[in-house]
């Protein structure tokens, strides 16, 4: 456990001292701040479209965080030879892989609190009071940054920063369709079905964190899928990371 | 003791390591030479647990290199070192020393930066760092948890004279602290002041290994050096 925090640690201050951060956090705050423009020119719905493109940029942007500090994580290690350093030393694949991803994952939280506050802060000034359901939207979201993080490492240990990247950008935007996409194939049954279903099973159904219109449009949302996202979450990620760790051990350094 | 027996390394069909046996005595300075392309770092990848052999085995005091007790006891600087670049030098060492069960010193890593030159440099980001200094911040990261077994991957390598005299004198200090040092290196000349023994590896194989003088006879070490490669190469 020792190790862990410690590369958790170094990871987290390798991601806080990397200026890309910055200008991406920079772009963020510019792009929640301009929706109080874009609430001002809807038709007496500023609120919602602060809310609807507020929620909308700061998951964006915390998945362009995720992909420029992630992508490189394990890579660079491998690249640059300073997992020789590391695992030369008392410390298993099993901890770099959870040091780094928790490390990148505190680094992301504190970016989104950041979003949040500024957030939280427009939405009042323009009269919607604290927006604490929203609070849900994004907690759903950072489940879903924990999943895109340990893809991220996951492909970073067998592949380029770009490949991770497209790949995992690929995988994204298939596990927000998934649940289309099954709704049509079972409508119009055809021999692909099966395999449909089977995509359906190993891909991650990102939709289940996306709270972002039920918020929007004040639907209630159950504790209980709440639950359930977040032990999907964890789950899933600890799936990913234990694979991981096995592509990096696989790996003859 | 460190003591490799019957070692292969294959990377798909090609052999990179052949039947090498060596047994390194403890407290002494090894040498392991060879021409570029030899399999020494193979080697040293394999002794320090980074990359386990085809086939054949390895202890040191007689565990094996991956064990957790053995690499509590093991420092390593690997060839041309790369270090993270947001950290300063006393950073990495605070770093790499919690790495380890033991209590992070901060006097003690005051005395590796001193001892290798580079305390006055401790605050100053790496990727400020010369060249000869980052092998200099190698050799301290392969220290901080005051080893027993040092292996460095051609620590004398793309350095300047002077970087190479302070280099070899960290290594002559470790010596006199009984340390057991293997190391590699293509550079004969400084080989010759340090090492104790030596062990010469050419396309895989260990061509010869014992004590220097025994080696060079009345030759210097590179004649004997080239000689012996080349006749490996008829």
């Amino acid at each position: 456990m020792k190790n862990i925090v410690t590369i958790a640690r170094n990871t987290f201050r390798e991601t806080i001292r990397d200026r890309i951060l910055y200008v991406i956090l920079a772009f963020a705050v510019l792009f929640i701040l301009s929706t109080i423009f874009f609430g001002s020119i809807s038709l007496g719905e500023d609120i919602k479209v602060i809310k609807d493109f507020g929620l909308a940029g700061i998951y964006l942007f915390s998945l362009i965080i995720t992909v420029f500090l992630g992508g490189s994580l394990i890579y660079k290690e491998i690249e640059k030879r300073t997992l020789y350093i590391l695992l030369s030393k008392p410390v298993s694949s099993l901890e770099v892989v959870v040091g780094k991803f928790l490390g990148l994952f505190v680094s992301i939280f504190l970016t989104i609190v950041i979003m949040t506050a500024i957030y939280l802060v427009v939405v009042a000034a323009k009269g919607g009071g604290f927006d604490s359901v929203s609070l849900l939207a994004i907690l759903m979201q950072l489940f879903e940054v924990g999943v895109f993080i340990s893809l991220m490492i996951l492909f970073s240990t067998f592949a380029t920063p770009l490949a991770s990247t497209i790949y995992a950008v690929l995988i994204l935007y298939i596990g927000h369709s998934l649940n289309l996409i099954v709704k049509y194939v079972n409508k119009n049954p055809s021999s692909f079905r099966p395999v449909v279903v089977a995509i359906y099973y190993i891909l991650p159904n990102l939709e289940k964190f996306n709270l972002r219109n039920l918020v929007v449009h004040d639907v209630r949302v159950s504790g209980l899928s709440i639950l359930y996202a977040f032990f999907y979450a964890i789950l899933y990620s600890s799936i990913l990371l234990i694979l991981a760790t096995w592509s990096l051990k696989k790996q003859d350094l | 003791m460190i003591k490799i027996s019957k070692l292969y390394k294959n990377y798909g069909k090609e052999k990179i390591v052949k039947n090498i046996s060596l047994s390194i005595k403890k407290g002494s300075v090894f040498g392991f030479l060879g021409p570029n392309g030899a399999g020494k770092t193979t080697t040293i990848k394999m002794l320090v647990g980074l990359s386990s052999p085809s086939s054949g085995k390895i202890t040191i005091n007689n565990k094996d290199p991956k064990d957790q007790i053995t690499r509590e006891r093991i420092g390593f600087m690997p060839e041309d070192p790369y270090f993270y670049d947001h950290l300063t030098g006393s950073e990495l060492l605070k770093f790499c020393g919690d790495l380890f069960n033991i209590e992070n010193d901060e006097e003690y890593h005051s005395y590796i930066l001193e001892n290798v030159g580079l305390f006055n440099a401790r605050n100053k980001m790496i990727n400020t760092y010369s060249k000869g200094m980052k092998q200099r911040l190698g050799i301290a990261q392969s220290l901080v948890n005051d080893p027993d077994y040092i292996f460095l991957d051609e620590p004398l390598d793309g350095l300047d004279p002077i970087g190479r005299a302070e280099i070899k004198k960290i290594i002559l200090k470790l010596k006199k602290q009984k340390k057991t040092i293997f190391f590699n290196s293509h550079i004969l000349a400084d080989v010759n002041e340090i090492c104790d023994e030596i062990g010469i590896i050419d396309k895989g194989d260990l061509i010869y290994s014992g004590s220097i003088r025994k080696f060079r006879g009345k030759k210097t070490l590179e004649e004997k050096f080239v000689e012996v490669v080349s006749a490996n190469n008829l």
